[in-house]
């Protein structure tokens, strides 16, 4: 069991890609990177007040180096880091202390993380994902595609509950970028879900 | 009852349950309840509260016919593509025109069951999938006054670049606070609109430029703004109730919004995939029921001194019948396991429109010609109302312009052919 998103689900994820014939058969022709965005909500909120999904997303977020976490300065996100949890962006995430955000947690409201929103990139190359990490807001904006939705939603697809196309379709994840190679490539999309995410429990 | 010529399928006891199953229940319901609709002078009598129409509908439900299509995690019958095939076929069989029916009525929930999350699932597609009361019945509204044929076109990925030439649609959808609103008519020709408490229904978005700017949505017709009009009085497929629906300021909640862009413009096709194979495999049905009947008639009837099977003639035109009774029955079949694994397996959504609507095109084509030498063999007695051949005739014929022309349907096929063979 990984915790999404965490250091250790990104590991999994590579390692998942890494080791699914089916999936670089199936994505076999796939060119193209991902944009990710993940917006705050109630669930995401529930979840960071248990201990082990805090300390999951805080390695997240240590995956970027502080320079780039700083560009989250003044963001709704990081304002959540800065001003309600009370932890810098230039703090060595690693000396933190998991219980004291604990605390802070749990007096916060679903308003407090209005517009607040985790990116990460991806970048998928014929069956394999050459790469997976978060990124600060302004990274990245140029590549293939770009999901989004809320963190709820996220963990629906990422745990095989739900498949890409459904969530897309109704609205729940927000898909930007050439639609006619998605569906030119839905063998691709659709593997990714259930070979390489699905593979990967989460907590 | 026919040879199967395929051993999986003929070997396989189940299959075979199956089909003397829905046989049965073609034989003693259907066919006897299309011959009393058939012959209503008044097509509104077709929908009547004691028409043996719901008798048919009720039973269908009873049987799960109407959950071929839904999703089997939503409640669908869960078949395979070959049972559903012999279901189908067992069904064009028995009528076109109820099996029809029984068809478009699971298209509002199966596209709901396979790309539909939220509140419609619970309130529209579970209640209708446990439903054996025909207290909800469907229909699928695309063509309109202005633009019928255009419909069948905007579905077809590789029209795309032309799609702004065609009609930009007249049943609109706009956003109204969490939900839509819906105005505009869908003309007379949709089945079973008139009995229908339900549409799964293709409108535009806004700016409202194009078909391909669109959305298929689910769209309950017991509420204020809806007009339903009077079934048609029509030459074929008199079984089955055809009638417009005008919608008015009509609301729906933004979870019946099922498909939408980016994926309606490319992927709405897909829709018409499953239905050409619906398509294919009852017309196919039909074929064979004319080819039958013919057969039959053909051993009894005597002239010249013999039953008219002896005569050269007679037999050249019931073997041609045979070929392409056939020849439908193993291409549907094989066009729609390729469909099946496409959507309900794999759900990649990318099955091949060419061959799908040439399932469409085969099965309505054998079903006009099996049905017009049937006729033919049958002579004087053919054009009478005393045999069965002059209604599958004129069902037949009727088959060569619903669920779009043969024309249309082969032109967008010839698209697809020439962008992607």
């Amino acid at each position: 069991m990984a915790v999404f998103p965490s250091r250790e689900w990104v590991e999994a994820v590579l390692e998942a890609a890494e080791k699914s014939e089916k999936h670089k058969e199936a994505a076999k022709d796939w060119e193209g990177d991902f944009l990710c965005m993940i917006g705050g909500d109630a669930e995401f909120l529930r979840d960071l007040s248990r201990r082990e999904v805090m300390e999951g997303f805080m390695g997240f977020m240590d995956m970027m180096p502080v320079e780039a976490r700083k560009k989250y300065k003044g963001t709704p996100m990081g304002n959540v880091f800065e001003k309600n949890l009370g932890v810098s962006l230039n703090a060595s995430i690693k000396e933190l202390n998991v219980g004291e955000m604990l605390d802070k947690t749990s007096k916060l409201s679903t308003a407090d993380l209005k517009g607040a929103s985790l990116y990460f990139w991806a970048d998928f190359w014929h069956g394999s994902v050459r790469a997976m990490k978060p990124v600060p807001p302004g990274e990245h904006e140029d590549a293939a595609f770009k999901l989004s939705g809320t963190y709820s939603t996220w963990k629906m697809m990422v745990s095989g509950k739900q498949d890409t196309i459904r969530l897309v379709m109704s609205n729940k994840l927000k898909l930007e970028g050439d639609m006619s190679y998605i569906v030119g490539h839905m063998k691709a999309v659709v593997s990714l879900t259930k070979e390489v995410f699905a593979g990967v429990p989460i907590d | 009852m026919y040879f199967e010529i395929d051993p999986k399928v003929r070997e396989d006891k189940g299959l075979s349950l199956l089909r003397e199953e829905t046989h049965r229940f073609a034989e003693g319901v259907m066919r006897p309840a299309a011959e009393r609709l058939d012959k209503m002078s008044n097509p509104e009598d077709v929908i009547a509260k004691d028409s043996p129409y719901w008798d048919v509908l009720k039973q269908a439900k009873k049987l799960g016919y109407h959950r071929v299509f839904i999703d089997p995690d939503h409640g669908g019958l869960g078949v395979s593509a070959i049972e559903a095939h012999i279901i189908l076929e067992e069904l064009g069989w028995g009528s076109v025109g109820l099996a029809t029916a029984i068809g478009v009525d699971q298209i509002a929930p199966a596209v709901a069951s396979l790309f539909a999350m939220g509140d419609v699932l619970e309130n529209l597609v579970k209640p209708w999938v446990e439903d054996t009361e025909a207290k909800y019945h469907g229909c699928w509204g695309v063509t309109e006054p202005e633009c019928g044929s255009d419909y069948i076109m905007a579905c077809e990925e590789s029209f795309l670049p032309h799609v702004k030439e065609l009609h930009p649609g007249e049943v609109r959808a706009d956003e109204d606070g969490d939900g839509w609103v819906i105005n505009g008519p869908k003309s007379g020709w949709i089945s079973s609109a008139p009995a229908a408490t339900h549409v799964g229904l293709h409108v535009t978005l806004p700016p409202h430029d194009s078909l391909a700017n669109g959305a298929f949505c689910v769209v309950p017709l017991e509420q204020e703004g809806v007009t339903k009009g009077k079934p048609i009085d029509k030459l074929g497929l008199r079984d089955d109730p055809q009638g417009d629906i005008v919608f008015n300021n009509v609301h729906i909640p933004d979870d019946y919004m099922i498909i939408r862009p980016p994926f309606y413009e490319f992927r709405i096709g897909q829709i018409i995939c499953v239905t050409s194979c619906f398509m294919g495999t009852v017309f196919t049905g039909l074929a064979r029921a004319a080819f039958e009947e013919a057969l039959q008639y053909s051993k009894n009837r005597v002239q010249g001194g013999k039953p008219l099977c002896e005569h050269q003639l007679i037999k050249q035109k019931l073997y041609k019948m045979f070929e392409k009774v056939e020849s439908s029955r193993y291409y549907t079949r094989k066009i729609m396991e390729h469909v099946w694994e496409k959507i309900y397996i794999e759900k990649t959504y990318d099955a091949s429109s060419r061959h799908a609507l040439s399932a469409q095109i085969y099965g309505k084509r054998a079903a006009f010609e099996v049905a017009h030498e049937a006729l033919q063999i049958f002579g004087g007695y053919g054009l009478t109302k005393d045999f069965l051949i002059e209604k599958l005739f004129r069902d037949a014929r009727a088959g060569l312009i619903e669920d779009g022309t043969t024309e249309v349907l082969g032109l967008a096929a010839a698209y697809n052919i020439v962008q992607e063979y």
